[in-house]
């Protein structure tokens, strides 16, 4: 096994047994199979610790802000739209402080893969809810139990008409790997939600509940059936894993549409000094 | 020796005196004819010299002496800066007089001979010795006769370089030298008809003796002031200060860059100096004339179409045209006006009493009348004009109604206006037609507004002079927006993210325009902090990025514009100020967000703040800040805000191609490091799939390659590199504009330059010079050297809590007094003169 993607000298800043080492893995194996040339690649990521992974993966990275990563790799895809862009981040980073970004960035359909890390809880912080959490987790914050409805990221994105929506558990990592590369397959905007547990700060989901709570979905799942991918978003204990639902059919792109489908750079492109020359004598 | 470094060497304060003639330099400093930089009060060290030698009373054999210490390096630029005389009959007699002063060489005998007279006049009053009669008589009649020869080079001198100015020397001179002359005949008629009447105590003897001793007072008072106009400040000497001055803010200081690809940042575009330069020329022209008309109504009711018909209108007529407008914050109803003020002369500034006033609906006629004065003629329509006999009431709805449309009301409204200032219809009809593209009855319900204009007396406005109409046809006509997105175009703004925001909104609506002519990636973003993150996703990508909003937004913006500063990602960020707190006045303008600007933004990074003050200065900075940002890797803050947004001005024509579009992207290396840690701080900038390596910018604090650290060295280490990009950038800064000769300044930044400019021309008071901030922040300390000089210092802003004398006081510079206004408007030129000259008297 060769490691094209491992990134040399890094001093790696999870806990022994996160589930994040599964998603790096996961990550840099579907790079490598999917042959993806790394000079052409962007990983945006916000902060958090799963937002750490790009820094262990051996590809262009924009370490941007708590929440921000999605604005920043939508900006990447304007300049320059040949550049493959990953946003990566956790749950409290994607769906809590870039919760309107996530909204927006679904509803332009921007051409990137968004790969969440969803462990139902804080991790740098040291253990408050996350926007995923289960109603009455309890935390140093909240001491009765969450009483929020927890976030349901699939069915926003498909509410938002999102052409890819899926989620995995790093449980099961060679179905998880499968439909990242799916992700990366789709032409428009993929979301792929990633069950992990935290084992340091979540002591609720576990590896255990993950894998007692979750199913895989198998071929009686028909995921162009929108009405059905809408059925399953909603469903809980069990909670689906696999792709819900994929549109096949080519749509127009977020940087297909405002760059007129000319993809080339922006890094390339000098004005024509003559024409502002003359729109400007026009006045 | 470039003609930059050339003026730092003017013999002040011990520096050495160098001047340049023919492009080499020589050091003047031991010369006794050169103490402390000034040669005969006439000429100042550091500057080329062979232009002036024409007029000087010696020739080049002069420079022999001195020892040489350079040549001078002219750019393409400096070279085209210097603004060429036109070769004609007048210049001719200019460098003619300028050699051989006419003036001086016949003034001197009338003078000797009318004292001469005087003088024996009273010794004859006390012997009534003949001889001394005699005497006094031929002394007075050579005296009256070489008066009239002394008094037309001194005419001519008047004309040619003085611009029959009317100064009050001049006019003094003028009136004493005539009354001297006819007494003078007068005195010789009397002699000539009896000179035996002098020795008697009758009336025509009286009236002699007069003349003879009042002559020799008036030959006194006439030396005085010939005096005044040759050793002061006054004439063609202010002028030649102006348009050497005007020739400063495109000029930038040394940078100090040890990078290559660009020592010098930022070539000026040569035709923006000329243009300075033309304008002031203009406008030192002693007859300046110009109308202000205020137009009022409601929202919705067209005033911008009439706006835009009149400007166009005025301009083809020949005239400089300017308007502004002050609007509430809402599409339909409340009262809004817009001033247009037409003039033989560039205007820049608004001001708040009118010499017309139209009002639309009643409550405009109530909202418009605290800017009438004792003689604005004040139109309104006769359904709402009241018995007021100061209003004229005229026929707007009826007539329009006539053509079946009330809307038709605005294209009355201008044929009025035209017909009322005596001006060519055709021009009206034209614009008319461009704009309705021949639609509906425009044309007939102007022409009949025209015929009701023609009627009515307008005894009390100025004649509008006939002007250069061909020259004024070549000016481009825009407001503050469109010049800022010119500016943009040429930085090479190829992508732009934002949150529509009044005042900031034009930008965003102009590169939208300009995306279906351009390669433009555009976007409207969620809001402010997604439109900044986006804009350095762009810049991260290679895009030259920007993004526009108002201090609201702009407070969104703050953790990204700290990002921008830790991870290097250049930034362009229009920020179009109006009045805060929170939503304040939104449609209203301030310049009050330079504090949020300079301090936004968690932890110490370097930034830039330009705030420019006219179309030009729009343009040239526009591009300027793409260029800073690009090569410092650091956000620029554009300031503009809600008056210079929204006010049409007139520009000259701008050379677009000497706006050079230059790229700092590296092609990176296998192992390239983003942070690379170099002299300057100035890490090369590489863009992801451009060269074989990888890009890792990132957030946290970082080592060379981009990798997370929390070592504090290295902390240290990037700490270090970030501050030296800073002290590298404030070597850039752009010494302000210096306007005037006078020992006071007055000093504004931004958006008041036009309101300052007209006010000090309005004050004509040479104690006052002009000094106008474009750069804003990084202060550096040379750039502040050009305040040292002054007596007083004077800051004028927009605000409330005086932020950038703030800044002036803490880079030590003394502030004597400080003029604020926040109540919404712009300083009015007429108001401003009354603050300044307030001010000036709590200073004396």
């Amino acid at each position: 096994m060769s490691h094209l993607f491992d990134r040399e000298n890094v001093d790696v800043a999870w806990c022994p047994g996160c589930g994040n080492f599964g998603i790096l893995k996961l990550i840099k194996e579907v790079l490598e199979e999917l042959e993806v040339d790394k000079n052409n690649t962007v990983i945006v990521s916000g902060i958090g610790q799963a937002a750490k992974a790009p820094y262990y993966v051996d590809t262009n990275m924009f370490g941007v802000l708590h929440g921000r990563a999605l604005p920043a790799a939508t900006g990447i895809k304007m300049a320059n739209p040949n550049l493959t862009v990953i946003a990566e981040g956790g749950d409290g980073d994607m769906y809590g402080e870039g919760g309107n970004h996530f909204i927006h960035t679904i509803r332009r359909n921007v051409n990137i893969v968004h790969i969440v890390h969803n462990n139902m809880v804080y991790g740098l912080t040291k253990g408050q809810a996350s926007p995923t959490s289960q109603k009455g987790f309890e935390t140093k914050v909240q001491v009765n139990g969450v009483s929020n409805e927890p976030f349901n990221p699939l069915a926003v994105a498909l509410s938002l008409r999102a052409g890819f929506v899926s989620r995995v558990s790093i449980g099961n990592a060679q179905h998880a790997k499968e439909v990242l590369k799916a992700a990366f397959e789709h032409h428009g905007y993929a979301l792929v939600d990633i069950f992990q547990p935290c084992v340091t700060f979540n002591k609720t989901n576990t590896y255990h509940w993950f894998k007692d709570n979750t199913y895989t979905l198998d071929e009686g799942h028909d995921d162009s059936d929108f009405n059905a991918a809408l059925q399953k978003a909603f469903e809980v204990m069990p909670m689906p894993l696999g792709i819900l639902y994929q549109d096949k059919k080519s749509v127009l792109t977020f940087e297909e549409h405002i760059r007129k489908s000319e993809a080339k750079a922006l890094y390339l492109n000098t004005h024509d000094i003559s024409k502002i020359q003359n729109l400007f004598d026009s006045y | 020796m470039t003609i930059d470094e050339l003026k730092s060497y003017d013999g002040r304060n011990n520096r050495r005196a160098y001047i340049a003639y023919k492009d080499v330099v020589y050091d003047v400093t031991q010369s006794s004819l050169w103490q402390e930089g000034e040669h005969q009060g006439m000429h100042s060290a550091g500057v080329d010299l062979t232009s002036a030698l024409s007029g000087a009373p010696h020739g080049d054999e002069v420079f022999k002496e001195f020892p040489v210490v350079a040549t001078l390096q002219r750019e393409e630029s400096t070279t085209k800066k210097e603004p060429l005389p036109p070769q004609d009959f007048k210049t001719d007699l200019r460098i003619f007089y300028k050699k051989y002063h006419p003036h001086p060489i016949t003034v001197h005998f009338p003078i000797a001979l009318h004292l001469f007279a005087a003088g024996f006049d009273i010794a004859f009053l006390n012997t009534f010795k003949e001889i001394y009669a005699v005497l006094v008589f031929y002394a007075l009649f050579i005296a009256t006769v070489m008066g009239f020869v002394a008094m037309l080079p001194g005419v001519l001198s008047w004309w040619i370089n003085y611009n029959l100015s009317t100064q009050r020397p001049f006019v003094v001179k003028l009136i004493v030298a005539t009354i001297t002359l006819i007494l003078g005949v007068i005195a010789i008629e009397i002699y000539l008809q009896d000179p035996n009447v002098i020795y008697s105590y009758t009336t025509p003897s009286i009236i002699y003796h007069a003349i003879i001793l009042l002559t020799g007072l008036n030959v006194i008072i006439l030396g005085y002031y010939g005096g005044k106009i040759s050793w002061g400040n006054l004439g063609e000497e202010k002028m030649q200060t102006v348009s050497f001055d005007m020739n400063e803010p495109n000029i930038m200081m040394s940078s100090g860059s040890t990078e290559q690809e660009s020592p010098r940042l930022f070539s000026a575009p040569a035709s923006s100096v000329k243009i300075a330069s033309d304008e002031r020329n203009l406008a030192d022209n002693a007859h300046q004339v110009s109308i202000s008309i205020l137009i009022g109504g409601a929202a919705g009711l067209g005033i911008d179409t009439l706006e835009k018909i009149l400007s166009n209108a005025f301009k083809a007529s020949g005239y400089y045209v300017y308007s502004t407008k002050e609007f509430m914050s809402r599409v339909r109803g409340g009262s809004n006006t817009t001033l247009l003020r037409i003039a033989n002369f560039p205007v820049q500034a608004p001001c708040w009493e009118v010499d017309i006033s139209v009002a639309m609906d009643a409550l405009a006629l109530e909202h418009m009348k605290e800017r009438w004065h004792h003689d604005t003629l004040i139109l309104a329509d006769e359904s709402f004009s009241g018995d007021n006999s100061n209003v004229i009431a005229i026929a707007m709805k009826e007539s329009a109604k006539k053509f079946g449309n009330a809307q038709y009301g605005n294209t009355y409204i201008a044929g009025l206006l035209f017909g009322i200032l005596g001006l060519e219809k055709s021009f009206l009809l034209q614009s008319i037609d461009k704009h309705f593209k021949g639609e509906g009855s425009n044309k007939e319900v102007a022409e009949l507004g025209f015929q009701t204009g023609t009627e009515i007396e307008n005894l009390t406005l100025p004649k509008l002079p006939n002007t250069d109409i061909k020259a004024v046809e070549k000016l481009h006509l825009m407001d503050g927006t469109t010049a800022c997105g010119f500016g943009f175009l040429a930085g090479g703004c190829n992508m732009i993210t934002a949150y529509p925001m009044s005042p900031s909104t034009g930008v965003l609506n102009f590169m939208a325009s300009m995306s279906k002519e351009f390669d433009i990636a555009l976007e409207q973003s969620e809001d402010e902090i997604a439109s900044l993150m986006m804009t350095l996703g762009g810049w991260y990508g290679g895009a030259r990025a920007m993004t526009s909003t108002s201090g609201g937004g702009f407070a969104l913006m703050g953790e990204a514009l700290s990002l921008s500063g830790m991870t290097e990602t250049p930034a362009v960020i229009y920020l179009a100020q109006r009045p805060g707190p929170a939503t304040g006045l939104p449609t209203r303008t301030e310049q009050g967000d330079l504090n949020l600007a300079l301090y936004s933004g968690h932890g110490p990074f370097p930034r830039v703040l330009l705030a420019p003050g006219s179309l030009q200065e729009c343009i040239d900075y526009g591009y300027l800040a793409f260029e800073l940002a690009d090569k410092y890797q650091i956000p620029v803050i554009f300031l503009s805000d809600q008056y210079l947004a929204d006010t049409i001005m007139m520009s000259k024509d701008v050379d677009f191609s000497s706006y050079e579009q230059r790229r700092y992207i590296t092609k990176s290396a296998g192992d390239y490091e983003r942070y690379a840690d170099t002299k300057n701080g100035i890490s090369p900038r590489a863009i992801p799939s451009f060269g074989e390596g990888l890009i890792c910018a990132v957030g946290d604090e970082h080592d060379e390659r981009g990798q997370i650290t929390e070592d504090y060295k290295m902390r240290e280490q990037m700490v270090g590199k970030r501050a030296r990009k800073n002290d590298e950038l404030t070597r850039e800064a752009i010494a302000p504009l210096c306007k005037g000769e006078g020992d006071i300044a007055i000093i504004g930044w931004g958006s008041s330059k036009g309101a300052i400019a007209e006010a000090l021309e309005r004050l004509d008071d040479k104690r006052l010079e002009h000094v106008h901030f474009v750069w804003i922040h990084p202060l550096s300390k040379e750039q502040l050297s050009v305040l040292d000089d002054y007596k007083y210092r004077i800051v004028v802003e927009n605000n409330a809590d005086g932020a950038f004398a703030d800044q002036l006081k803490l880079h030590g510079v003394h502030v004597d007094e400080q003029i604020l206004q926040s109540n919404g408007f712009s300083f009015f030129v007429d108001q401003l003169v009354e603050m300044i000259e307030k001010s000036l008297k709590e200073l004396s």
